[in-house]
């Protein structure tokens, strides 16, 4: 059984977000980057699904970006995936959906993979839609937003979080892909020994101009922080006349009693 | 009248050949005992407890005659120190009859034991027996009658107990019977010198001479056998202390206080990182179990038994002896379990008052290890994500690393990236660079440096967490990992001096960081305090103060620095009331081991446990010189109800309040 897991590395969001000059995405000094947070539970889905199958099955990782992104892949391979892809690609950071679905749909066509691992969205861009992009240009069957995830004999049953917390449970068949939500699974701690194995796993890197042939269609044009949102208000006086301004207040500003 | 006695009166000389075959069944019991638990230690891992010998036997005969260590619990420690002393007398005097009756006067006729010096031996030995009884009866009361909370009492106790009663009852008794055939009323001024000998003689006075005889020899055989049996037993009780707990003394760690091994992560070849089994600890490991005396002590003073957590430092000790001797192949770390090892603090007041030189904390690392490094185990959610926090940001809280110099906002501070001529480098940590409480110790600390005209550099941005709490939790990887980045950076400045207000930074990077290469001299600000005001370089306008003391574990027990801060604050116009746990006794805030990072769920809280002992001094005010300290203390007077009544305060705020110019 072949497994590919895709990941991104991308800025702590705690980091201090600045836009770059071009003002078009953000200034990459000063953040510190990690996996992103929905792929960590991909990979620890696609571990668990290669502990469960055993030794004939082979699980890659993906990740496209510059030379950072490798701490994201190793960190993979230590937490159990066999051998890896890099995508170089200085660009990536300001590439739309479809060109990166398309990279790893480039990449994926003549692998034979049964089974994708994607991370619901990624934490920067938050588009939601390399996964089901990928599956469609591979023509796999496809299921979103995992909180649970089980496998046996070329059947997927997946749960998945639906609108307002409802869950649904829907059954696959191989080749397919999914993508991982939070509460899936808890991503697991590499062990040290598994951190040094990984040191000698293989990373294959392929410049992106082999693989890329899609044109962006959508440009990111603008990159800025919110407006500074005005400051609270602080009512003061007797209860009854309180009461009546909250009202005006509330009509006036909101929709709340319209 | 002659001043001596006859040796084997009553007994005769033939009974020589049949005792000294006794005396070598029990010997050879005795050494088969011991032989049989070489193989136990054996399996443990090499270690070299050696080096330096003449330094070690030194201190091994200096604490065995001394028993230093003992007494320092003076109840019951001086009991026993005393029964020590009396019942190896008697051994020595029972040497001194052996050498003169089967050698000395055997061989050559001569017989030492006459005149004056048999009256001072007589003397010696009777009230060396008497002190003995008395410390022996003392011992019996509280193990028995008292029974102090904690102590188990086990078969060998009863063993122990009655061997050593019988035995110096009966030598009395045998004594007794002598002097009243031989002394009380013959040589009375002879009989003068035994006085307690003399006392169990009256009770003889007027047996018939037949009777006494035959008494007397039953009892003498009886009395001999008493004495092979505690010879031939001390390998199968835990009167094996008299030798292990001794030898424990020759194999003492000579190394700095709270060294931990250093793994070697360069290394391929390594499978096994920790201690999953017995075959991963040190052969010194598996000799601790052996040297326990199971006193308590240790227990007695662990702040996470003392709040109902189920970790007893006594009972890992003696959990590991039981896994060696008898399931070598288990799991250490299932048989001690996860809860017992997450518990500790590492704060070592087990190790500090352990009369026997048992290493408990370094143990519970290395199990600690084998459950982060193996098996990717946490104490908790909130650990996972602190760990990944300080992999991302390199500090626990997540922060943006890039913030880490923020707290210097309007301060004259050096970054050490724009201008590193400086002074002193300030190594901040992440509480005092991120917490909201502990930044205010870090400003405080840079208005010190800057009244006592010091050019303080930081690394700012380019700093990293000193990897301590992380390495406590057993991750040596992460670690290093940010060891190696520090040491870099700061080796990248040429600095010269470094000073911290985290003790926790201060013993990595003074102790644990010259293992990967760091030799520039480090320091903590109580001491670098103390110094300028003992330079004078600083000068205080003293404002009187009521308050109390906390040591912390990292400054205190294991750094030996308790007067220092205490002289600052007294300097500073303090008045000190201390606490009943203070110094080498200090009670842990909770925070050390890597705890400052995981929820308290077991048991109640330690730092609720220590506010309460601060408030019981009545002084209205803690101080204390740890970022963990204070972040616990704040934490603890509010949860545990002393709003209003005391306050924590750090010394570096008491100090800069204080500033003349
Ligand atoms: S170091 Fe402290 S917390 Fe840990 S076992 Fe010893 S006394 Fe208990
Ligand atoms: S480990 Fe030391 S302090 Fe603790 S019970 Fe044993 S001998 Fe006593």
């Amino acid at each position: 059984m072949k497994i590919l897991v895709c990941i991104k590395q991308v800025p702590d969001l705690e980091s201090r977000f600045k836009p770059n000059t071009a003002g078009t995405w953000y200034d990459e000094a000063d953040l510190a980057f990690r996996m992103n947070e929905y792929d960590e539970y991909a990979v620890e889905q696609a571990v668990q699904l290669r502990e469960q199958v055993g030794d004939t099955a082979e699980l890659a990782v993906l990740s496209i970006g510059p030379d950072r992104v490798v701490e994201a892949i190793k960190k993979a391979l230590a937490m159990g995936c066999d051998n890896a892809v890099h995508v170089q690609d200085l660009q990536a950071a300001t590439r739309d959906p479809w060109q990166i679905a398309g990279i790893i749909a480039a990449f994926a066509r003549d692998k034979g993979f049964d089974l994708i691992f994607t991370g619901m969205q990624s934490q920067d861009r938050g588009s939601a839609q390399v996964g089901v992009t990928v599956a469609e240009l591979l023509g796999l069957a496809c299921a979103t937003t995992l909180v649970g995830f089980s496998f046996d004999n070329g059947t997927i049953t997946a749960k998945r979080e639906l609108e307002g917390g409802v869950k649904g449970v829907v059954k696959l068949s191989t080749p397919a892909l999914v993508t991982c939500q939070l509460g899936l699974n808890i991503p697991r701690y590499p062990t040290l020994p598994n951190i040094m194995k990984a040191k000698k796993k293989e990373i294959t890197v392929i410049p992106v101009a082999e693989i890329l042939k899609e044109e962006a269609l959508a440009t990111t044009e603008k990159f800025y922080p919110p407006a500074k949102k005005g400051g609270g208000m602080v009512l003061e006086g007797d209860m009854g006349d309180l009461v009546d301004k909250v009202i005006g207040i509330l009509k006036e500003k909101t929709a709340v009693l319209r | 009248m002659e001043s001596t006695r006859e040796i084997y009166w009553n007994i005769g000389h033939g009974v020589v050949a049949p005792m000294y075959l006794f005396a070598l069944v029990a010997f050879g019991l005795f050494a088969r005992g011991f032989w049989q638990r070489f193989p136990v230690y054996r399996q443990g891992k090499p270690l070299s407890r050696l080096d330096r010998l003449p330094e070690r036997l030194l201190l091994m005969i200096r604490g065995m005659l001394t028993q230093s260590k003992v007494v320092r619990v003076v109840d019951p420690g001086s009991l026993h120190a005393l029964f020590f002393w009396g019942f190896g007398l008697l051994f020595i005097g029972t040497l001194l009859v052996m050498a003169q009756a089967d050698f000395t006067d055997l061989f050559f006729h001569y017989r030492f034991l006459t005149g004056g010096f048999y009256k001072l031996f007589s003397l010696v030995l009777d009230m060396a027996g008497l002190v003995a009884l008395l410390m022996l009866g003392g011992l019996l009361v509280r193990r028995f009658l008292v029974k102090p909370e904690g102590l188990e009492t086990i078969r060998d106790d009863y063993v122990v107990h009655g061997l050593l009663f019988a035995i110096l009852l009966t030598g009395f008794v045998v004594e007794g019977l002598r002097m009243a055939a031989t002394e009380i009323g013959v040589n009375p001024s002879l009989a003068r010198f035994s006085p307690v000998g003399g006392m169990f003689g009256q009770l003889f006075v007027g047996m018939s001479s037949d009777d006494l005889s035959l008494t007397h020899k039953f009892l003498w055989w009886l009395h001999f056998f008493l004495v092979m049996s505690f010879i031939a037993a001390i390998p199968y009780t835990k009167l094996r202390h008299i030798f292990t707990t001794s030898a424990n003394y020759l194999f003492i760690d000579l190394g700095p206080k709270g060294a931990l091994a250093t793994i070697n992560l360069e290394d391929e070849s390594a499978e096994q990182f920790g201690a999953a089994h017995i075959s991963d600890l040190t052969w010194k490991d598996l000799f601790d179990a052996d040297a326990c005396t199971a006193c308590k002590r240790c227990q007695d003073r662990c702040p996470a038994w003392a709040t109902d957590k189920p970790l007893s430092p006594m009972k890992v000790v003696q959990q590991i002896g039981e896994v060696a001797r008898a399931t070598p192949k288990a799991n250490l770390c299932e048989t001690v379990t996860q809860d017992v090892l997450w518990s500790c603090t590492t704060c070592r007041a087990c190790q500090e008052i352990c009369p026997a030189n048992i290493e408990h904390v370094n143990k519970i690392l290395e199990m600690r290890r084998n459950l982060t490094l193996m098996e990717g185990a946490f104490p908790g959610d909130e650990v996972r994500t602190a760990i990944n926090n300080l992999e991302v940001n390199a500090n626990p809280f997540g922060l943006a690393y890039a913030g880490r110099g923020d707290w210097t906002d309007g301060l004259d501070v050096t970054i050490m990236e724009q201008d590193s001529a400086v002074d002193i480098l300030y190594f901040v940590g992440c509480y005092a660079s991120f917490d909201k409480r502990n930044r205010e110790v870090a400003r405080n600390f840079i208005r010190i440096c800057a009244a006592a005209g010091i050019k303080v550099g930081i690394l700012g941005k380019e700093e990293k967490c000193c990897g301590e709490p992380a390495r406590k939790l057993g991750n040596e990887y992460l670690y290093q990992m940010h060891a190696a980045e520090n040491i870099e950076t700061i080796k990248g400045y040429n600095v010269k001096r470094i000073v911290t207000t985290c003790p926790h930074c201060f013993n990595t990077l003074a102790r644990d960081y010259r293992d990967l290469g760091l030799d520039v001299g480090v320091e903590h600000y109580s001491t670098f305090v103390a110094n300028l005001l003992t330079e004078q370089t600083l000068k205080l306008r003293p404002e009187p103060f009521e308050f109390t003391y906390h040591d912390s574990c990292y400054i205190g027990r294991y750094r030996d620095i308790m007067d220092e801060p205490r002289n600052v604050l007294r300097q500073a116009g303090g008045r000190i009331t201390e606490m009943e746990k203070s110094r080498y006794e200090s009670f842990c805030c909770s925070a050390g081991g890597g705890r400052i990072l995981a929820e308290e769920k077991l048991g109640s809280r330690i730092n609720i446990a220590r506010a309460h002992m601060a408030r019981e001094t009545g002084a209205p005010l803690l101080v204390s010189n740890c970022p963990f300290c204070l972040t616990m203390f704040e934490d603890g007077i509010k949860t545990g109800g002393c709003e209003g009544e005391l306050v924590v305060r750090d010394l570096a705020e008491i100090v800069a309040e204080r500033i003349t110019t």
